[in-house]
C-alpha cells in the first residue's frame, strides 16, 4: 500500500487520507515530489474527497500554498471536498498572512475533520 | 556404523571419527556440516573440557580444537590429550589466529601437531587432516622429546617437544605462511584490477566534470542575462517624484528572484508603487515575475493595467483594486505551475497625500506618522493573486499627513528566520522602523535590511527581501 516516498495514504470510506511524511516542506524538489504523488493518488478517482494531514509537518514554505490551491481547484471542480487537519500554529500563520485559512476547510485533527465530511 | 570401525579402516574408506572443540555454535555448525559432507563422523564439545570427555569416551582418529574457549582453552585441552596415554598419538589440530609469535610456542608447549590459521577454508582444513592421517604418529614417544629453550619478544620459554612434533608444526606454520602469501598475491591482483577500474572511472568522471562545467558556464551566462531582465523591473536609478523621497532595497536570495518592486510617476499628479512576491524562487518564479511586471508598467500600452489613454487623450490612472482584480483574472490560467503571487499596489495623489491601495494576500502596509505616534500596520484580508478565481479585490485609502512615511515590503522581512527558525516578526520590524524615524528614509530602509540580515546570521536570508519606503512632504 505504501508506494509513496513523501506521503502516507489511506482510505476511510470514500475519503482519501493523505499524511505528509516530511517534517520540513521547504525545498522545491520535495514540493515537486509531493505534487506528483498527490496528483497521482487523486487523479485516479473523479471528484474524490481528500483529507490532508499536516501533523508531521513542522516547517512549510509558502510555495506549498500554491500546491494546496491547485488541489483545491482540482478537487472542487470534480465535486469533491478538500479538508486539512493537524496544522501547527506556526504553520497556520503562513495560511493566515495570505488569508487562505478562510479559503480552506481547516480542522484540529483527523477525527474532527472526518466527522465534517458526512 | 562409525562405532564399529577403527581409525585406520575409517581412514582408508575416507571417513574418520573426529572430535571438535568449538565454543561458537555457528562456527561449530559450519565445521560439522563440512566434515560430515566429506564423510566423517563428528562429535562436538562446546568447551575443551567437554571435548576431552568425548575423546576419552571413545578414542577419535583426529581432534580439531579452537583456542579461545571458556573452562578449558585449546592449549589446555591439547596438553591434557597429549598426556593421556590413550590419546597421545591422536593427531591434534589447533585453529589459531596466529596473531602473535608466542602462539607457536604455546602450541609447541601444549604438544599440538598442526596449526590451521583462522579464518580458514574448509577444504584446506580437510587437506591438513588427511595429510596428518596419512602419516600416523608413532605410538610410543619417539624419545626425542627434550626441553627446548626459546627466547621470544624478550621472554624466555622452556618447552618440551618431540622432533616429529616440531617438524609437523614447522611444516604447518610454513604452509600457513605460503597459503596466506597466495591469498595476498590474489588480493594484490584484485587490487590492481580495481585500481585500473578506478583510473578508468576517474577519467570518465573528469570528462563528465568538463561537460558539467561547460553547461554550468552556459547556465551562469543565461542566469546573468535573466537577472539583467529582472533588474529592469526595479525602479530607475534616476527616478524622481515631486513631493516624495524614495528609498528601496532589494536582495534576491538566489540569482533570480520571485520578488520585485517599483515606484514611478503615473501622470503629473499620481505616483504608483508596488511590491510583488511570487511564490517560490529561481527560474519559474522569476519568469512569472517578469510576466507580471509587463502588466505593471506606467507606460501607456495595450498591456499596462496601471494607465490607459482616455477618450480625451489624457492619461487615466486605474484604481488599485481594479489592477488586482484584473491581474487575478489574467493569471487564473496558471493551472499547472502552482505559482501565485502577493501584491501590494498603491497610488499616491501627490498634491493631497491621499493614498489608495489594494492588497492581494500581501503583508500589511506600514505607516510611520510624522507626528510621532506608533508605527501603524494596515492589514487587508484578501487572497493572493492567481489563487481563487473571480475575486473582487477591495480598495482602501489612507490619508497621509506631511512627513508621513509608508513602508512596503515582502514577507522576506517579517518572516526572515534566525538559525533556530524564529521569525524576525512584525514587532521587531516596527521597532526598527520607529528607531530610524528621525533619520533620512534611506537610512531607515537600509537599517531594516541590515537588521534582517543580522537576524539571519550566519546563513543569510532564505527568501528574497524587498523593502520600499516613501516619504510624502508636499
Amino acid at each position: 500500500m505504501d508506494q509513496f516516498r513523501r506521503i502516507q495514504t489511506g482510505k476511510k470510506g470514500d475519503i482519501h487520507l493523505v499524511q505528509f511524511k516530511d517534517k520540513k516542506i521547504l525545498d522545491d524538489n520535495v514540493l515537486d515530489e509531493i505534487r506528483t504523488e498527490v496528483t497521482q493518488l487523486i487523479g485516479k478517482a473523479s471528484g474524490p474527497d481528500v483529507l490532508l494531514d499536516f501533523s508531521n509537518v513542522e516547517f512549510m514554505s509558502s510555495a506549498m500554498l500554491g500546491l494546496l490551491g491547485q488541489l483545491h481547484r482540482k478537487i472542487s471542480s470534480g465535486h469533491g471536498r478538500l479538508k486539512m487537519c493537524g496544522i501547527r500554529p506556526e504553520i497556520l500563520t503562513v495560511f493566515k498572512i495570505t488569508n487562505l485559512d478562510k479559503l480552506f476547510s481547516i480542522h484540529k485533527d483527523a477525527p474532527t475533520a472526518l466527522a465534517t465530511f458526512t | 556404523m562409525a562405532d564399529q570401525r577403527d581409525g585406520t579402516q575409517a581412514a582408508r574408506t575416507g571417513g574418520v571419527d573426529v572430535v571438535i572443540a568449538e565454543d561458537s555454535r555457528i562456527q561449530a555448525r559450519m565445521l560439522i556440516r563440512r566434515l560430515e559432507e566429506a564423510g566423517h563422523t563428528v562429535r562436538w564439545g562446546e568447551t575443551g573440557a567437554l571435548a576431552l570427555a568425548l575423546a576419552k569416551e571413545r578414542r577419535p582418529d583426529i581432534i580439531v580444537s579452537d583456542i579461545e574457549m571458556p573452562e578449558m582453552t585449546g592449549y589446555e585441552f591439547c596438553k591434557a590429550a597429549k598426556s593421556d596415554p590413550a590419546l597421545k598419538t591422536v593427531p591434534f589440530i589447533l585453529l589459531s589466529t596466529l596473531s602473535d609469535p608466542i602462539d607457536i610456542i604455546r602450541g609447541l608447549d601444549s604438544g599440538a601437531d598442526n596449526y590451521v590459521t583462522k579464518p580458514y577454508e574448509p577444504d584446506y582444513l580437510l587437506g591438513r587432516m588427511s595429510s596428518l592421517l596419512a602419516s600416523p604418529l608413532e605410538s610410543a614417544d619417539d624419545g626425542s622429546a627434550a626441553m627446548l629453550e626459546v627466547t621470544l619478544q624478550g621472554q624466555k620459554f622452556r618447552v618440551k617437544a618431540g622432533r616429529q612434533q616440531v617438524l609437523n608444526l614447522l611444516v604447518s606454520t610454513f604452509e600457513n605462511a605460503v597459503s596466506k602469501n597466495q591469498e595476498l598475491v590474489v588480493a594484490n591482483q584484485e587490487l590492481s584490477v580495481a585500481r585500473d577500474g578506478l583510473q578508468k572511472s576517474n577519467e570518465e568522471l573528469s570528462t563528465l566534470n568538463a561537460e558539467i562545467s561547460r553547461i554550468n558556464t552556459h547556465m551562469i551566462r543565461d542566469l546573468k542575462a535573466a537577472a539583467k531582465v529582472q533588474r529592469s523591473l526595479l525602479p530607475a536609478d534616476d527616478v524622481e517624484i515631486p513631493s516624495t523621497t524614495i528609498a528601496w532595497r532589494y536582495v534576491p536570495c538566489q540569482s533570480l528572484a520571485g520578488d520585485f518592486l517599483n515606484v514611478f510617476p503615473l501622470d503629473d499628479e499620481h505616483a504608483g508603487l508596488f511590491v510583488v512576491d511570487v511564490s517560490g524562487h529561481g527560474v519559474p518564479s522569476s519568469l512569472m515575475a517578469v510576466t507580471v511586471g509587463r502588466f505593471l508598467t506606467p507606460k501607456v500600452s495595450d498591456q499596462s493595467l496601471l494607465v490607459r489613454q482616455g477618450a480625451d487623450g489624457r492619461i487615466a490612472v486605474s484604481r488599485p483594486a481594479d489592477v488586482a482584480t484584473q491581474l487575478n483574472r489574467l493569471f487564473q490560467a496558471d493551472e499547472f505551475s502552482g505559482l501565485y503571487f502577493t501584491l501590494l499596489y498603491g497610488v499616491l495623489h501627490l498634491p493631497t497625500g491621499r493614498f489608495d491601495y489594494c492588497s492581494g494576500g500581501h503583508p500589511a502596509l506600514v505607516r510611520v506618522p510624522a507626528g510621532g505616534g506608533d508605527v501603524e500596520f494596515h492589514a487587508t484580508e484578501s487572497f493572493p493573486i492567481a489563487f481563487v478565481p473571480d475575486v473582487e479585490y477591495e480598495q482602501k485609502t489612507l490619508q497621509l499627513a506631511p512627513g508621513d512615511r509608508l513602508f512596503l515590503y515582502s514577507d522576506g522581512v517579517p518572516e526572515a528566520m534566525d538559525k533556530d527558525r524564529n521569525p524576525y516578526g512584525d514587532d521587531a520590524m516596527a521597532a526598527c522602523i520607529a528607531a530610524s524615524r528621525a533619520a533620512p528614509i534611506d537610512a531607515g530602509v537600509k537599517g531594516l535590511l541590515e537588521a534582517v540580515e543580522t537576524w539571519c546570521q550566519p546563513n543569510g536570508p532564505l527568501d528574497d527581501v524587498s523593502i520600499l519606503g516613501v516619504e510624502w512632504r508636499p
